[in-house]
């Protein structure tokens, strides 16, 4: 149920990047502005710095904004936090709302 | 003492629920037996396994071979590792040659093992694991655990949550903790060798996870877990299926969630006191009680003013705290606080003291504190905040700095710049005057 359906989208929604990138700095209290996460850069460990204190925090923010259940079975994990753009390609194929 | 066996369990009784299958502690004595002997003859495991029973086979495999496992870590920071120690992997992590790239590694290999194996007899003096308290600069303490104290305060833990064969049908544990922590090992290595439970040993770290895993299980259903997972589970609209008890310790439960617990959940809300030094030592049921009743034949023994407070742990002997307590009667005692200025964030510990001097140390740095929040201990998300003076440096390069020479847990996740210090004429530093000069949440 993890991957079905995963479709990483050839061009990034940069609405939902945008939003996405909001979402993260309210949720986690950042001091960095929305703007300035860079799409590729690594959300976690250098980068934006997050840890795994951060990582439920984020997962409780996407189920929430978006309806989508992040879980640490899918095998693809890795590469759906790896950065702002997997994590919100990782949503547009799984969002509920 | 006499030798404990390594499990004194039926060898027909499940000991974990895993992909929808049932291990019984007969198959898994075959395993762990059949890993012993591939073990070297002398040496300490690094148990990196991240399912739960691989990594409860290989703390066995090693404990049988008479080795202990190093909880969290390979020895001091920036030392070399002890000579012999290796790793202990699960094929579900590529990347574990990361955190030892020299040290020899053995896979846990989980395929059935078609033999009849008897538990071994482990001296109870034989030192089972190694725990570290980690200072905010790695500098970490070894805490020594022998066999016989962490089969005893095991024992102790089942008979406190009605846990022994005598206290009703088995128990099915769900964690979200992992089993290199503490409170993660003693819960979900140790009681199921000496309870009478399974655990579940698939991923249950998203909110997700622990749902669906509570559901594969059968009651009665434990979950063991954190404030922190707390939050984010009652947060849920999903609900968790019949619990018997919620279990939470590592950081103190506010009395609001243990209600929510309690009314959404119609669960007991159980809190553990401990501490890596000395184990889990106390419990209560916090939306009801304020105080803390120890476990059977632990002797808590409060402190003065410069006296730490004790803990008498059967096996063990005394262990000093770093809590403040008061004996309330009837065998219960309050728990004050901490002592001096030590903060806990993500299960890791350090003293603002060390924060600062490591702070200091940053090249370009001239000044600098660090700030506890106020809600620290009630809000688990919370995180520190720090103002620094270093004249020519960015936020960006001071944050950089301290990423590599800190536990990520206590990077501060506010860092003003500011030109100088509200320091008194005494050097001193008002507490009021550094809260203003960082956003407080609202």
């Amino acid at each position: 149920m993890s991957m079905m359906g995963t479709t990483v989208a050839a061009e990034p929604d940069l609405v939902l990047e945008a939003d996405l990138a909001r979402l993260i700095v309210a949720a986690l209290s950042l001091e960095v502005a929305a703007d300035d996460i860079a799409p590729e850069a690594p959300l976690f460990g250098a980068g934006l710095g997050l840890d795994s204190i951060d990582a439920l925090e984020l997962a409780l923010a996407v189920s929430k904004a978006y309806g989508v259940q992040l879980r640490s079975d899918d095998e693809r994990n890795h590469r759906i936090f790896a950065s702002l753009r997997s994590l919100a390609a990782h949503i547009a194929g799984h969002r509920t709302r | 003492m006499p030798p404990d066996l390594l499990t004194a369990r039926d060898p027909a009784e499940v000991i974990c629920h895993r992909d929808g299958a049932a291990i019984t502690v007969g198959g898994f004595l075959a395993q762990a037996a059949a890993l012993a002997e591939r073990l070297p003859d002398q040496g300490q495991a690094v148990n990196t396994c991240t399912d739960r029973y691989a990594a409860l086979v290989a703390f066995a495999a090693a404990l049988w071979r008479g080795h202990p496992t190093l909880l969290g870590r390979t020895g001091a920071a920036g030392e070399a590792p002890a000579a012999g120690t290796y790793i202990l992997t699960d094929a579900q992590q590529p990347d574990a040659h990361r955190s030892g790239a020299s040290l020899p590694v053995f896979e846990v290999d989980l395929a059935p093992v078609h033999r009849t194996v008897v538990a071994p007899a482990i001296p109870a003096d034989r030192i089972a694991a190694i725990a570290f308290t980690s200072g905010s600069t790695g500098a970490p303490t070894a805490h020594l655990k022998p066999w016989g104290a962490l089969v005893l305060g095991a024992a102790a833990a089942a008979a406190r949550f009605g846990l022994r064969a005598q206290d009703g049908p088995p128990s099915s544990l769900v964690a979200t903790v992992p089993p290199q922590h503490m409170y993660g090992f003693e819960t979900t290595l140790m009681l199921p060798l000496h309870a009478r439970l399974a655990i579940h040993a698939g991923a249950s770290f998203f909110p997700c996870d622990v749902l669906d895993a509570l559901d594969a299980v059968p009651p009665r259903r434990i979950l063991i877990t954190t404030p922190l997972h707390l939050r984010v589970l009652l947060a849920e609209t999903r609900r968790p299926p019949d619990l018997a008890a919620v279990i939470s310790a590592t950081a103190p439960l506010s009395r609001e969630m243990a209600e929510a617990v309690e009314r959404e959940w119609h669960a007991p809300m159980l809190e553990i006191y401990g501490a890596t030094e000395a184990g889990s030592m106390a419990s209560r049921r916090s939306a009801h009680e304020e105080d803390w009743l120890p476990y059977d034949g632990i002797i808590l023994r409060p402190g003065f003013a410069d006296t730490p407070s004790l803990a008498e742990i059967p096996g063990l002997g005394p262990v000093p705290l770093s809590d403040a307590l008061e004996a309330v009667g009837n065998g219960r005692f309050r728990l004050l606080g901490r002592i001096a200025d030590l903060v806990k964030l993500g299960g890791k510990r350090a003293s603002l003291a060390e924060l600062n001097r490591v702070l200091a140390a940053v090249p370009g740095v001239v000044d600098g504190v660090f700030l506890a929040p106020r809600d620290l201990e009630r809000n688990p998300a919370a995180r520190l905040a720090a103002i620094v003076v270093a004249p020519g440096r960015t936020a960006a390069e001071i944050l950089g700095a301290l990423r590599d020479r800190l536990e990520p847990a206590f990077l501060p996740r506010r860092l003003e710049m500011v030109a100088a210090l509200p320091r008194d004429h005494l050097g001193k530093l008002p507490h009021q005057a550094l809260r203003q000069m960082v956003r407080e949440e609202p």
